[in-house]
Parts: structure tokens; sequence; C-alpha cells
């Protein structure tokens, strides 16, 4: 919101029946161990207020680098985003040409070297400062042990008080976008999945549906879909050269999931903590228990040997704060999130089908119950367990519970994913594109990828850009 | 203020039925708004992923049986918008947990079918088996006068003619050579009088259920006859039920319509006895020239437009309209490893691919049982459905090679039991379901279910507004049908306030994916405010 064209472009949020967000005041929140709790707000003042409780240089050094960020991010950002990605070695001499570094104290080339954890602990001193940041990195799918993604950083927490909540839910977005595009004469085929991309002397002309329906296009198609399914699933097998083959057997993905617990409740919980800090009450994504960086690295280290955490910490949001039509008059609907493997003790993902998912609901709504002073697992009407192999279930692009839809690291992003070869969505198969999350930017609702495509779709079909350029 | 002040009209409640208003209306000219409490169009017109991800269930609306004569699906192309069924060709079938032969019925679709479906009832009784399908193909000769029937508004009384529904249905038996005196018979007599075998008698029992007809309720014999028309002629939407209702949203956006989910009316703002417009619960005020709603009845008369608005006649009516115990469901889903696999597909393997298979019953006794018990307030003793498996139809219903089940089962009113009560009926029913079922299918044991859920009358009124869980938001008792329902004042739409209207199921016809109390609501509306009657040019009457 705020940066990405889309928005306007399609009036998604426009009159009369767009998108309506919410702006929650208090953003984010963490609450530790010992009682205390810390607060990041649409306020700046009211951050670095409740940051100061903790350490008056943390506080100062965040609020310097939140304004340095202002100053060039959402140029940078846009500019990173919102077009096809471009070699990271240019950028990075254009910085030094334009002699970027001179001019801040936070960013420097040689981040492509460092991880979020290295940023944090070379300008922070507090461990739960860092803590609350590095929940924010996690939030936003970024590990904070991987080295490279520290060039990230600095542009994410000038994020840190942009989260904004779908009146309705989410899905809301999904609806607005469909009635725009019946609007304008777009026909949207429901419940129509695509079983084979159709060729004609090698250039995709169409597809053909499960119920062998074939549609044929005139000038392109195009996949939002992962590569597995794009190449493997919908294109015979000998159309791809090797060295894509390779590029598309090889994709990464990330090492963590999400394991959640949605619950219904009886009414909005509050917190212990808020005798230390009473806005935590309001905070709409709470770090509850991760209290220094090494409560991330545990996390990471023990998911990537497929182990879920023993000692769950938790990303808790309360959307009924913000948004009364979300649950029943005086009743409340939340969610817990912890990052989970999405195959467990080597044993692939079956046991998320088992009666451990419920076992591990419950361990998460106990850890919750533990900071809460008026909410037990009794003030929940229903809870029901959402896994990591549920999420791919659902989503088949999401593979291995992957809501990224590949690896966040430097070797996946950018000009790098979903591979140098194929960066800029032209596949090798000519009339075939690529605008799916396996591409630049990456997951997360971004838009990047569709409108980036379009951009090298306008180029090779010179269609009339009437969108905003970035 | 994001949503406009004004309207040419305005909708409460975007269900079916409101769509297809808002879609005639906006089309007709009037700027057009529906204000929906819920997050998505459809009201019971949905499907969801209720068990496992992947699995799409319909938990109300499953057999489409109105499509081939629905108009809004005709007059704006709902195909278009991507709404594709699937006709099954053994549409209902009767296992056994004996493993005697099934009964299996065919859709009227195809001349051959009626072959199938005689050599099935035969096995029984050859007299059932000459008289269904003399009932049946009759039947099929003179459904466009029942079409007519569903979407028109319905026949005003008379001094002459008090009785006009009643004289239709006489008029019918006699087209048909049948006697007139099934129309003061109950549903069970004139079943029984049609029918000898045991079979026959426990698959129709169980029909009449799903209608909302008692069975031993004096006049609901031509009931059995309007409800054979619709019966086997039954589809099923391709990716859910809920597509459906998509369609509808595009068509009636493309024509310039708005709707706004998650913006759910309060009030219904009054200039004296006349509605001006709605209130929504953020406080925002719209004014419209007309507001119709398909909200329920009770809701919308006693609290949106307000008792102390309302004539003491309007009030009683209002106040003593039954809702339930008839149409009142619950629903089980199961996402399955395999398809259940019934003892009598040795006989004829059509009985594992039956559109509506009639589970857990093995004799008419216990099916009339049943039928008694959920009419009177009862937990059926019988842990039985009436079950469909979409994905041996349409695979986008479950993962490959995986199957989703949906049931219904007719139950207590909502308020018969506690929500304490209902949660207890949540955790078991389906445990004891499936130790019924496996008698009937070997196959189904809690091994074959990956996952499940079961939805109470509660939850439909929790979720769905459909109050005490009956699906037509009203009883289909004989009072409160035809020209009578909801109530004689209000049968033809309006109200008494002005300029605020009707369209729900508790209108006539009632519930069901008819379409029909929308499309004869803008008949209704059209009149009164002189717009183009393009159906009278049409030839299909109606």
């Amino acid at each position: 919101m705020g940066l990405c064209p889309v928005y306007d472009d399609l009036d998604l949020t426009a009159e009369p029946d767009g998108v309506k967000y919410a702006y929650p005041p208090v953003q984010m929140g963490s609450i530790f161990d010992d009682g205390t709790a810390m607060t990041i707000h649409t306020d700046m003042k009211k951050t670095h207020a409740s940051m100061s409780r903790f350490s008056v240089k943390d506080a100062d050094t965040f609020q310097r680098l939140y304004k340095e960020v202002k100053g060039f991010q959402d140029l940078m950002i846009s500019t990173l985003m919102y077009a096809p990605p471009i070699d990271v070695n240019d950028i990075t001499r254009a910085l030094s040409t334009w002699k970027v570094e001179e001019k801040t104290e936070f960013f420097r080339a040689k981040l492509r070297g460092m991880s979020i954890n290295d940023f944090l602990n070379k300008h922070f001193e507090n461990e739960k400062v860092k803590a609350m940041l590095a929940f924010h990195a996690a939030v936003c799918g970024y590990y904070t042990d991987v080295v490279g993604l520290a060039i990230s950083f600095p542009f994410m927490l000038g994020k840190i008080d942009n989260w904004r909540l779908c009146i309705g839910g989410s899905h809301r977005l999904a609806h607005t976008l469909w009635r725009q595009m019946r609007r304008h004469n777009v026909t949207l085929r429901m419940a129509s999945p695509v079983e084979e991309i159709l060729l004609e002397n090698g250039r995709a002309m169409g597809v053909r549906t499960f119920d062998n329906e074939k549609f044929f296009a005139d000038k392109l198609v195009a996949s939002s879909l992962d590569l597995d399914q794009t190449f493997n699933k919908m294109l015979p097998p000998d159309v791809l050269p090797a060295d894509i083959r390779k590029d598309v057997d090889d994709y990464a993905y990330q090492d963590a999931s999400l394991f959640s617990v949605h619950m219904a409740m009886n009414s909005i919980p509050t917190y212990k903590a808020a005798a230390f800090d009473p806005d935590i009450n309001q905070a709409w994504v709470l770090n509850i228990g991760y209290n220094r960086l090494e409560d991330f690295n545990q996390d990471w280290s023990d998911i990537r040997k497929g182990k879920v955490p023993e000692n769950p910490k938790l990303n808790v949001a309360v959307n009924s704060l913000f948004d009364p039509t979300d649950a029943p008059e005086g009743k409340a609907v939340g969610v817990i999130r912890v990052p989970a493997p999405f195959g467990v003790d080597g044993k692939g993902p079956g046991i998320w089908q088992s009666n451990f998912k419920k076992a591990y609901a419950n361990r998460c709504v106990r850890k919750m119950e533990q900071y809460c002073d008026n909410f037990t697992a009794k003030d929940i009407i229903q809870a029901k367990p959402y896994t990591p192999l549920d999420i791919s279930e659902k989503l088949i692009n999401m593979k291995n519970g992957d809501w990224m839809v590949g690896r966040i690291s430097e070797d996946n992003l950018m000009g790098n994913r979903p591979s140098p070869r194929m960066s800029q969505y032209r596949t090798p198969v000519s009339g075939l594109y690529l605008c799916g999350s396996t591409t630049h930017p990456h997951g997360f609702i971004t838009f990047g990828p569709a409108y980036n495509a379009l951009q090298v779709i306008a180029d090779d079909y010179n269609i009339d850009k009437w969108w905003v350029e970035i | 203020m994001r949503i406009k002040k004004e309207y040419d009209a305005v909708i409460i409640g975007g269900g079916h039925m409101g769509l297809t208003l808002g879609a005639y209306l906006q089309r007709a000219g009037l700027k057009t708004a529906i204000f929906e409490r819920r997050h998505e169009e459809g009201s019971a017109i949905f499907s969801n992923e209720c068990t496992a991800p992947g699995f799409i269930h319909n938990l109300h609306a499953q057999y489409m049986e109105f499509l081939e004569w629905m108009p809004i699906w005709y007059d704006f192309d709902l195909p278009r918008f991507g709404a594709r069924t699937v006709y099954p060709h053994a549409q209902s079938g009767l296992p056994f947990s004996d493993g005697r032969p099934p009964l299996v019925i065919y859709s009227v679709e195809k001349e051959e079918n009626f072959d199938k479906t005689y050599k099935s009832v035969a096995q029984f009784s050859k007299h059932d088996a000459d008289t269904l399908n003399d009932l049946l193909r009759k039947i099929q000769m003179i459904k466009p006068v029942f079409a007519q029937g569903l979407y028109n508004p319905p026949p005003v009384p008379t001094p002459e003619n008090p009785e006009p529904d009643n004289e239709a249905v006489v008029m019918i038996l006699q087209g048909l050579g049948y006697p007139t005196r099934i129309s003061k018979m109950t549903y069970r007599d004139t079943i029984d009088y049609l029918f000898e075998s045991d079979e026959m008698r426990c698959m129709f029992y169980r029909l009449g259920v799903e209608w909302g007809i008692g069975l031993d309720i004096d006049g609901t014999g031509g009931g059995f006859i309007t409800t054979l028309c619709w019966y086997f002629n039954w589809r099923l939407m391709v990716g859910g039920t809920h597509t459906l209702a998509h369609a509808m949203e595009m068509a009636a956006v493309r024509e310039g319509m708005e709707f706004f989910e998650s913006s759910e009316v309060v009030k219904v703002l009054l200039e004296g006895k006349k509605a001006v417009g709605v209130q929504l619960k953020d406080g925002t005020k719209v004014s419209a020239k007309i507001v119709a709603s398909n909200a329920d009845i009770k809701g919308l008369m006693l609290r949106m437009v307000g008792e102390e608005n309302l004539s003491d006649l309007w009030v009683k009516r209002v106040k003593d309209f039954e809702i339930g115990p008839s149409c009142v469901l619950g629903s089980t889903a199961m996402a399955l490893h395999e398809a259940p696999d019934f003892k009598s597909a040795r006989w004829n393997p059509d009985i594992n691919k039956c559109f509506y298979t009639i589970v857990g019953y093995d004799s008419a006794a216990e099916m009339y049982a049943y039928c008694h018990d959920a009419h009177s307030g009862y937990l059926p003793k019988t842990y039985g459905e009436g079950i469909w498996v979409n994905s041996l139809w349409d695979p986008t219903y479950a993962p490959p090679g995986k199957h989703s089940l949906t049931g219904w089962i007719f139950l207590p009113k909502a308020s018969k039991l506690t929500r304490g009560e209902w949660e207890e009926v949540r955790a078991t029913w389906n445990d004891n379901f499936l130790l019924n079922f496996e008698r009937f299918a070997p196959n189904m044991t809690r091994a074959n279910v990956i996952d499940d859920f079961f939805y109470t009358p509660q939850d439909q009124e929790d979720e769905m507004r459909l109050m005490e869980g009956d699906f037509c938001n009203g009883s289909a008792k004989l009072s409160q049908m035809g020209h009578n329902r909801p109530f004689p004042e209000a049968a033809q739409y309006r109200t008494e306030i002005e300029n605020l209207y009707l369209c729900g199921p508790f209108c006539h016809p009632g519930g069901g994916a008819s379409s029909a109390c929308g499309y004869n609501c803008f008949k209704i509306i059209s009149q009164d405010l002189g717009l183009d009657k393009f159906w009278e040019k049409l030839d299909r009457g109606y």
C-alpha cells in the first residue's frame, strides 16, 4: 500500500465498492518473558518512547534509520519492486557512482554479505529491540540468519508502520479484483484447472482445462503458477532446454512454513504486559515470546532439521480489534502463527494429518494463555489448526507450504528469481510468460510479479501502456 | 464516504434471490446496490472447504433442479460468466444393508433412462415400475405449467375462487389422469396409494422431507405431484454450488449493479409509512426510491423497520409466521480416501455412482420414523442421510484420487436444542452415522475419512441468518404456501410500508435454488413503477 501502482491503476480502493483498509495505530508489539512490552506505532514519537524504555540509544538509532530510509526508500523500493529486475551488480555500481554511501549511515553495499542478525548486532545494543525488529523481518518471510538479506532490511524497517488490514477479510481484495475485471470484460472461468498449455510450432497458443475444453489465445499465455506446475505438469517434457529444465528442478523453497491456529473467541484477549505498556492491548501483530535474536536462530535451526519448535513463540493477531465485521457482535477472531517445517522428523508432512496438529495447537494456545490476563482455552468457541501441509493442499502453488513461493535468499531474488534465464518473465516457450510469485519480487500481496510481467508483455506486443509506469 | 448516498433501489441481503432481483432491476435502468452482511455473496448458494483443503462441500444447496427453467440463467447468460453444470446419469439411489439389489432412478433426460429406471423399480414391483414411468413421462410434458407456477407471483384469491392454488392442483391431477382426491390426501397416503413396494415408499418418503412436506398432513398429496416434477432432473454446479452465486454476481455487476459485502443493514429508513433508504451498521445512510429485502422477514419487519412502524395486524402476522420445523437441515461433510462401495453394487454398480444416495434405511417404516422425528422436534434415532459424492462427477471437488462427500439430514429446529446440545450433536453425529454407513458400504470406516465436519441448524442461523436452520426461512406448511406465503397480505411481495418489497424464500414459491422469489418480486416492482414488462413478450409464460 502506498507504493504499489496497481491499487490506483485498477481503482481497487476507489468508490463506491473498492477495498477498505484499517490502519491500526499500534501496528506491532512484542511481549517479553519478563512482563515488559514494546510497541510500534504509526506515530513515530510513540514508537521512540516505547523503545526508549529499553534503550534510549537504540530508540535514537531506529529513529535515524527510519528517517533516513524514508528519504529514499519509496523511490528505491518502487524502482526495484515494480520493474523487471536489474542486475544486482549494476545496482551496486550505480549506488557507488551516485556516492549513496556518503549520504547514508545505514545503507552499504557490503550488506550483501551480511545477515539481518549482523545488521542488528552492528547497529543496536538491546536484545529486545533487536528481537522486535527481527520479528518484523520474520513476519515478512525474511530469515534473520541468512547471509545477504541485510541489504533489504533497512527498506523493510521503513515499512514497519505500513501494515493494513483488509476490512471484511483479505478475500475482499480478490472480490474487488474480480469485479474490476468483470467491468472491463475479462472473462473469468471459475473451477477450471488448466491441464495443458497448448503449443503450435513450439509457441504457446492456448490452454486445455481439466474437462477437455480448449481455450485459444491469439497472442500469449501467462502463468501465475509455480514452475513445477507450469513446466512439468502442463508442457510436454521435451520442450525445455536442459539448462532451463535444471532451473525448474532445482528451484528452492523456504525452509519454514507456518502453523496457524485460527480462533473464534468470546472476547478480545488482553495481556499481563499491559501493566507495563497499556498500548500492547491495541497492537495488531504481536510477537509473544521472542526475547532475543538467539530465539529466532534456534527456531530456524530446529526447522531446518525438520523439528517443530519445542517452545513455540507466537505471532498473534486479533483482527476484530479493527474490523467489527469479522465476528458476531461482542465476539472476536484471532490467529496464532508459528514458523514450522513442512516435513517433520524426516517423516514428511504426514504428521500434520495426525492428532499431532491438535496437540501442537493446544501447545500454542497454552503458550498464549501464559501472557494473557483474561484469556484461556475456555474463551475459545472454536479453534481450527491450519498446518503447513494444509497450505500446500489448499494453494498448490505454495509447494512445501511455502507462502513466499520460493526461497528468500540472494541467489533467488531480483535477477536470480526464479533463475537468471527466466528472470525477465519470458520463458523458453515463445508466447508463454511467468507472472506469479516465483518471479521477482516474490510472494506477499505485492502485485509485483504480475505488474512486471505486464511491462515485458507490453514491450513484446507493443501494447499501449495506459497504466502508471514506475 | 465510499458508498454513494443515493440509489434507485437498495436490496438488503446478497442471497441468490437478492442477486436475481438486483440484476433485473439494474438492467431495467434502476441504479441498484446490494448490501450484504457476510463477506460473500450468495448466502446459502455456497461451498467451502470445511473438512480439509481441496475438498469442496456444498453444505446447503446441492442439486440444481430448476436451472433449465430459471429465467436469470438464460436472460443473463450465466454460462458466459462461468456457470457450468454436470447432469448425472444415475440420479437417486437407495442401497440396502443386507446387500439386496439397490433401487436406482435415472435422469429423465434420455429416453433410454426410462427403461433403466423401469428395470430397477420392477425388481421390487412391476406395478410400481409402470406407475413411476407413467407419472414421470406425463409430468415431463406438463413441466412448463409448473415452471409458470414458480416464476410468476402467486394467483390472487377472489371471492369466487378463494383457493386458487388448490384449483390448479386439481386441474393438473385431472390432466394427468389421476384421481383428484389425491389433492386431499396426505403425502404418505399418496405415496402408499401410488406405490406398493416398501423400497419405493422408503425413497419417496425421504424425498418429501427434502421439500419440507410433513408426511401426515392432509392436503399435501398434490405436493407429491409437484415435487415429482422436479425430481430426477438434478444437476451439479461444476466447482461447487458457489460458482452459481459468483456467476449471478458477475452478471449483475456487469450490468452496473453495485455489491457491498461486509455491509450489514440495521435499519430501514422511513418517512412516515414510506421506505426511503437503509442505514448500515457503521452508521452510513443510503437513500433509495425502493428497498427490497431477502433478509429474514422477522428481522426485517420487527427490527429493521420496527414494530412501532407497523400496524397491529402486520406485527401479528410477522410474529405468527412459522419458521421450521420443516426444511431444517444438518450437513455432514467428509473428506474421503475412497468413494463409498455399497454391498448392493454387486447387483447394479450404478449405486456406487448415483448423484444422490439415501444411506441408512432398510425399510419404509424406518424412514417414516425418521421423517416423523425430524418434524416433531426429536433427533432422529436412525443415523441416515442423503449423500452426494460430487467428486465422482467433477474432479475439482477433491484432490486427485480423493473424494468429497456431503450429506443432508433433517433435524429439529435450532431452538429445540441448546447450543451445548448442538455441539454434542456435532461431536457425535458423524461417528454414529459412520457406524450405520459401514453396514451398507463396508469401506466407510473411520480409516477412510481424512477429515470431517458437521454443520448444525444453529450454524445455519448464525452464519446465514437462515433462522432455526430452516433453508426456506419459513415453514413450507400448506397454510404458508402459495397465495398465503408468507401471509395473505404480503403474498404479492409488497409490504404495508410503501416502497418496501420482499424477495426472500419466505415468499412464494419458497426456498431452494430457484431464484424465483427475486424474479417474481422484480415483476411486481416493474408493475408498480411502470417498467417494461419484457417477459410478456416471451413465449415461456413467465
